[in-house]
């Protein structure tokens, strides 16, 4: 049983601001997409259990310094940027 | 011939320039965009500047490549150097990557001409492009039909002849489902033959690139070059199972081509009918079809949607305004200008499926949702491996329905969901797959099938969708025309680059 709570919980940890008019809407829908996934709990396990696709496994490689992008390019992308850093302000 | 060879010959034979072609291209977009939305981003100079670049090859008397001149899209969630990239969302509005992913590194390298970045769901979410924050594509057979998701604007694009191929990529069908509703062909490669990097993941576990194409021959070409191993991609092997250019028209007499029951639950009647005529060809051309079941398919759907919800919840989380994209205007403090950009810049579907993948992720649900999930993905994983004991290649609808209306997906999330039931099985276990065109409903839209491979077993699925290809070439796309095309000239030159 999905709740308002729970949507409100989870939004908080999503970083996510769900309007008030919005809330009963949401928690709604979750608990029919819930209902759906639900079916999974009937299945029978097969207790294959899972660990790769198509057998990949973990790629090593020496921990060797290249070049990278250069920081002025990085930053062009940014919203705000000062010194050569991303800017975050705590306050507008 | 496809159509990637035809324009070879037409720029190696001088009927054209390349700049001459692109420019036609560009002309066509300009006039059928309006109606179809395929496009997001024209990049209209840098493709007259590399198709010159090749006519100064040709004058010179040098040697062109296959995909060399042959004007192309890109879906928009591959990262192209100094080019916009934006996943059709808000949050990622003016983002210009400071890299080319591997693939478009690849074609760029062999002188592709890149007409612009196509339309999708926002962030490849969704099943008709109408998830997008510039508006849906339309389909090119219909424009009052959506061209599905979430690739919709390559396919839209490819079918309305606006690009001659595309790249798309394909996290639960996105590449095979609107290739299925616009009348092309689409390949979902086998997880890890084509590189990642630089795509914008959505889920990591289940994202592939691949090719939409209008004959299979294309879509054999433009896999063959673009599944290189690379060292960016941790889980990029490349090209395991070899090129499969060579092996199209090998002789398919005795391939075992398997049906799932399962796989034919629930479908429209005019689409079942075409895939069983669609084994009726088959068998006329010697393979033997073996039916079985595959009760676990049933499953899939949901292991799909936690799955892919899990970890686009993590994918996603990188959206903050600090370091790129968009950044909400007015805030309190650093934890309220995040909710509000993250709230702000995504749609309505992408939150849903966060706050979906966060629920269970989230302690008191993991076990139940997404531990679960992924022990069943084992076993879906062990039943196709089984199944293909029994066969060589599964066959199977591609979507259970044609092309819906506009509007028509956007009302019920679960109903949305289930269009995605024949797709996902083969992202949840990484083997390939390609949607070819078997037939029209009798409205006219375009029905498509699925050929299912073992992992990196591409050239058989390639060889036997060629096969089909040549013995039903009336329902590919070359024979058939969406959009009306009103200047002469240009649609000369279109036609000659058409079968």
């Amino acid at each position: 049983m999905v709740t308002r709570e729970d949507v409100e919980n989870i939004a908080l940890l999503s970083k996510l601001f769900v309007p008030e008019d919005e809330l009963d809407g949401l928690t709604k829908s979750m608990q029919e997409i819930i209902d759906f996934a639900d079916a999974i709990n009937n299945a029978p396990s097969g207790g294959e259990g899972f660990d790769n696709i198509n057998n990949l496994s973990n790629v090593f490689r020496e921990d060797e310094v290249v070049p990278s992008y250069p920081s002025e390019e990085i930053l062009k992308n940014a919203p705000e940027q000062a010194e050569d850093h991303f800017l975050v302000r705590n306050r507008e | 011939m496809g159509t990637i060879a035809k324009i070879h010959d037409m720029l190696v034979s001088k009927q054209c320039s390349c700049a001459e072609l692109t420019k036609s291209y560009l002309d066509e977009i300009e006039k059928a965009n309006s109606e179809l939305n395929a496009y997001v981003n024209i990049t209209g100079d840098e493709a007259l500047k590399t198709a010159q670049a090749v006519d100064k090859k040709i004058a010179g008397g040098e040697e062109i490549g296959l995909l060399e001149g042959v004007p192309m899209t890109l879906k928009d969630n591959m990262s192209t150097k100094g080019i916009e990239t934006t996943c059709c969302s808000k949050i990622l509005t003016g983002y210009k990557p400071i890299f080319d992913a591997t693939v478009w590194e690849i074609l760029k390298g062999q002188n592709a001409v890149m007409l612009g970045k196509t339309n999708m769901d926002e962030f490849a979410m969704g099943s008709s492009c109408e998830n997008s924050y510039f508006g849906g594509a339309a389909n090119p057979f219909n424009t009052n039909h959506v061209a599905g998701g979430s690739s919709g604007g390559v396919s839209s694009a490819v079918g309305g002849n606006i690009a001659a191929y595309g790249l798309g990529s394909d996290t639960g069908g996105s590449i095979r489902q609107p290739a299925s509703f616009c009348g092309v062909v689409g390949l979902k490669p086998t997880y890890g033959s084509v590189s990642r990097y630089g795509l914008i993941a959505y889920a990591s576990s289940l994202d592939q690139i691949g090719p939409i194409t209008k004959s299979v021959e294309d879509a054999s070409i433009v896999f063959d070059a673009i599944s290189k191993q690379d060292k960016r991609d941790s889980t990029s092997k490349g090209n395991v199972g070899g090129e499969t250019f060579s092996k199209l028209n090998n002789d398919i007499k005795g391939m075992k081509i398997g049906i799932a029951r399962e796989y034919l639950d629930g479908v429209r009647d005019d689409v079942k009918e075409a895939v069983l005529a669609a084994a009726e060809t088959y068998k006329s051309l010697g393979a033997e079809i073996v039916y079985f079941d595959l009760p676990v398919l049933k499953f899939a759907l949901p292991v799909y949607y936690i799955i892919a919800c899990a970890e686009a919840s993590s994918n996603l989380g990188r959206y903050d305004g600090i370091r790129y994209g968009y950044k909400t205007e007015h805030y309190t403090g650093t934890h309220d200008m995040i909710c509000r950009t993250r709230s702000e810049g995504f749609g309505e579907e992408v939150k849903r499926r966060i706050l979906l993948g966060t629920y269970v992720l989230s302690a008191g649900y993991y076990d139940a949702y997404y531990k679960k999930a992924q022990d069943l993905r084992g076993t879906i994983i062990s039943a196709f491996n089984k199944a293909f004991e029994q066969c060589d290649v599964i066959l199977a609808p591609t979507v259970p329905m044609t092309a819906f209306e506009k509007g028509h997906a956007v009302s019920d999330p679960v109903e949305t969901y289930l269009t995605d039931i024949c797709t996902v099985p083969v992202n949840i276990a990484g083997l390939p797959g390609v949607s070819i065109p078997c037939g029209f409903n009798a409205n006219g839209m375009p029905i498509g099938m699925q050929l299912i491979g073992k992992s990196f077993g591409e050239a058989t699925i390639l060889n036997a969708a060629y096969k089909y290809q040549q013995a039903a070439p009336e329902k590919f796309i070359d024979t058939k025309w969406g959009v009306k095309h009103k200047n002469k000239n240009i649609l000369r030159l279109h036609h000659s680059v058409r079968r």
